[in-house]
């Protein structure tokens, strides 16, 4: 293969594009968390302090950070009991020929605008909207209609690689077990959910950091609802340190999720 | 695993299930933008064309959608040259450091898109409008959409270049064809419509992005995702907002389409 030379050549422009365009003004917006604002001209002050964490420290804001991650958590729930059967219909159960079809029809709102999505949703939920008129009643603008949205936001995400765990699972496998005897259901415990964890942890990666990190879908139709990227928002004109730090607090919550993951060898899909 | 004809009864209802719940809202939002109801009352009093045609002439969703469009195009050529690079670099070579670079990529997907837009923002006060005097616009909403696009080139072009192999490469490099001959004359050929269907895939995924544009856009070029979103709380403009969601599903969609005919199945996965 090629020579040293052809791989520096090879590698300086993205790499250069990736550590100026987007390291650089990651790491600049990382230290600007630990700067201050001047409370008079809302400038950025350059003296190093870490008041802005202190101050996340604060039951406001501990709270907000407990209800970002519980609906983070809820909706990665919610994922995966939606996804895992009906990927399973997808591999094992619909025909042969349906199949193709089946996974367009996942690609297909995976790739459907994420904004007219959520905002599909506010409609759905708007009084006198469709949920109100069907079943004659709606949860609303707030808490129960973010996570609702969230869930269908990421489903697909969820979807498709729990699809391909089951694609990978070998057959004889599962009638190897119902030929020694197992019922579905132990089935399911001892041979399919083993081999699909890692799929499953894949899922989650993207359904628990895009719910984690999301602020648009949340101010569509969570109403009055805080999240952390909401208040990541309010807070950028007037005081961008603590805007970088609640930034970087959804950053550090979701490498530490990865590490997690990454243990359980999910990452390896990716 | 045999499964009764109960239990397959209940997964397929259990589908058809999913399958509502995941088109449901896709098909009122395309209903509604008929609905002759100003406030969208459910189920549609009576329908009309009469949004199609006012949406049609409006200039704001028609200058968005142009910047849309330019935007879409200029992210997507950088990524393309940078994402093909990355891929032939990483793919055919071992290096320190290789996998940080893979991790690197997808980065711009992986963390929350408001980290990165606050980012984008506080660089293009601090540094580009000062030292360079570039203000929030076209260019900038490029530069922030082609770093994530990047991945979407990448992911296409390795599992191209993975699935070829060396092989082919090699045997042309035996054949005594210099490096750029074998490149231009059986590395491309090969690549092609991987290639292609990955500018479709980032142009699908730029038109679309909202998160990072929000901090990258100035005011004065919206991006059409950013005009709906801008309309979106605003009651008079609600009947105009359904009929360019539409259009934008239907744009977004369609470049996945000619991706998947092209390159096959896993190239729309490639966002995964």
């Amino acid at each position: 293969m090629g020579s040293k030379r052809a791989l520096v050549a090879l590698l300086t422009p993205p790499m250069l594009w990736l550590l100026v365009a987007y390291l650089g003004a990651l790491a600049a917006i990382f230290a600007t968390a630990f700067f201050t604002t001047d409370p008079f001209t809302n400038e950025v002050v350059r003296t190093f302090t870490t008041e802005n964490f202190e101050a996340l420290l604060s039951p406001t804001y501990l709270r907000i950070i407990g209800r970002t991650l519980f609906i983070a958590v809820t909706v990665t729930v919610l994922c995966i009991v939606i996804a895992v059967p009906f990927a399973y219909f997808m591999a094992q159960v619909a025909p042969r020929r349906l199949r193709h079809l089946l996974v367009a029809g996942v690609l297909v709102p995976l790739w459907a605008s994420y904004l007219i999505k959520a905002y599909a949703w506010r409609t759905m939920v708007q009084p006198g909207g469709v949920l109100e008129s069907t079943f004659g009643t709606t949860p609303g603008y707030g808490f129960a209609a973010v996570i609702l949205t969230l869930t269908y936001l990421w489903l697909p995400y969820m979807i498709l690689p729990v699809y391909a765990g089951f694609e990978r699972l070998p057959t004889s496998h599962l009638e190897a077990s119902a030929d020694l005897g197992a019922k579905g259901i132990y089935t399911f415990r001892r041979v399919i959910l083993p081999a699909l964890l890692p799929s499953i942890a894949a899922g989650t990666v993207f359904t628990f950091s895009l719910s984690l990190g999301d602020y648009i879908a949340v101010q569509i139709v969570g109403g009055t609802l805080q999240v952390l990227g909401t208040t990541v928002l309010q807070n950028i004109t007037l005081d961008l340190p603590f805007a970088a730090a609640l930034g970087t607090t959804s950053v550090v919550i979701m490498v530490c999720y990865l590490i997690a993951v990454g243990r359980t060898g999910a990452l390896d899909n990716l | 695993m045999r499964s009764g004809a109960r239990t397959r009864v209940i997964f397929w209802v259990f589908a058809l299930a999913v399958l509502t719940f995941i088109y449901v809202p896709l098909g009122v939002v395309a209903i509604n933008s008929f609905n002759s109801d100003r406030t969208f009352g459910w189920p549609p009093p009576g329908l009309t064309t009469r949004w199609w045609s006012a949406a049609l002439k409006a200039p704001g969703p028609r200058d968005a959608l142009r910047t849309s469009v330019e935007a879409g195009l200029g992210a997507t050529a950088i990524a393309l040259v940078l994402g093909s690079l990355l891929s032939l670099a990483l793919v055919r070579y071992r290096f320190f450091g290789r996998n940080a670079i893979s991790l690197l990529v997808i980065l711009p997907i992986a963390l929350p898109g408001i980290v990165t837009g606050i980012a984008l923002q506080s660089v293009i006060q601090n540094v580009l409008n000062p030292v360079f005097g570039i203000n929030a616009g076209l260019f900038t909403i490029i530069v922030g959409h082609a770093t994530f696009c990047i991945v979407v080139i990448f992911n296409n072009v390795t599992a191209r270049l993975r699935r070829m192999g060396g092989s082919l490469e090699s045997a042309s490099a035996d054949l005594g064809a210099r490096p750029f001959t074998t490149f231009r004359l059986v590395t491309f050929p090969l690549l092609r419509t991987a290639v292609i269907a990955g500018a479709l895939l980032a142009f699908a995924l730029s038109f679309d992005e909202i998160v990072v544009t929000t901090f990258t856009a100035g005011p004065g070029t919206p991006t059409l995702p950013i005009w709906i979103f801008n309309n979106l709380f605003r009651p008079t403009q609600a009947p105009v907002v359904n009929v360019v969601a539409v259009i934008l599903v239907a744009v977004s969609i369609l470049p996945v389409w000619l991706a998947q005919r092209l390159s096959g199945a896993e190239a729309a996965e490639s966002r995964l």
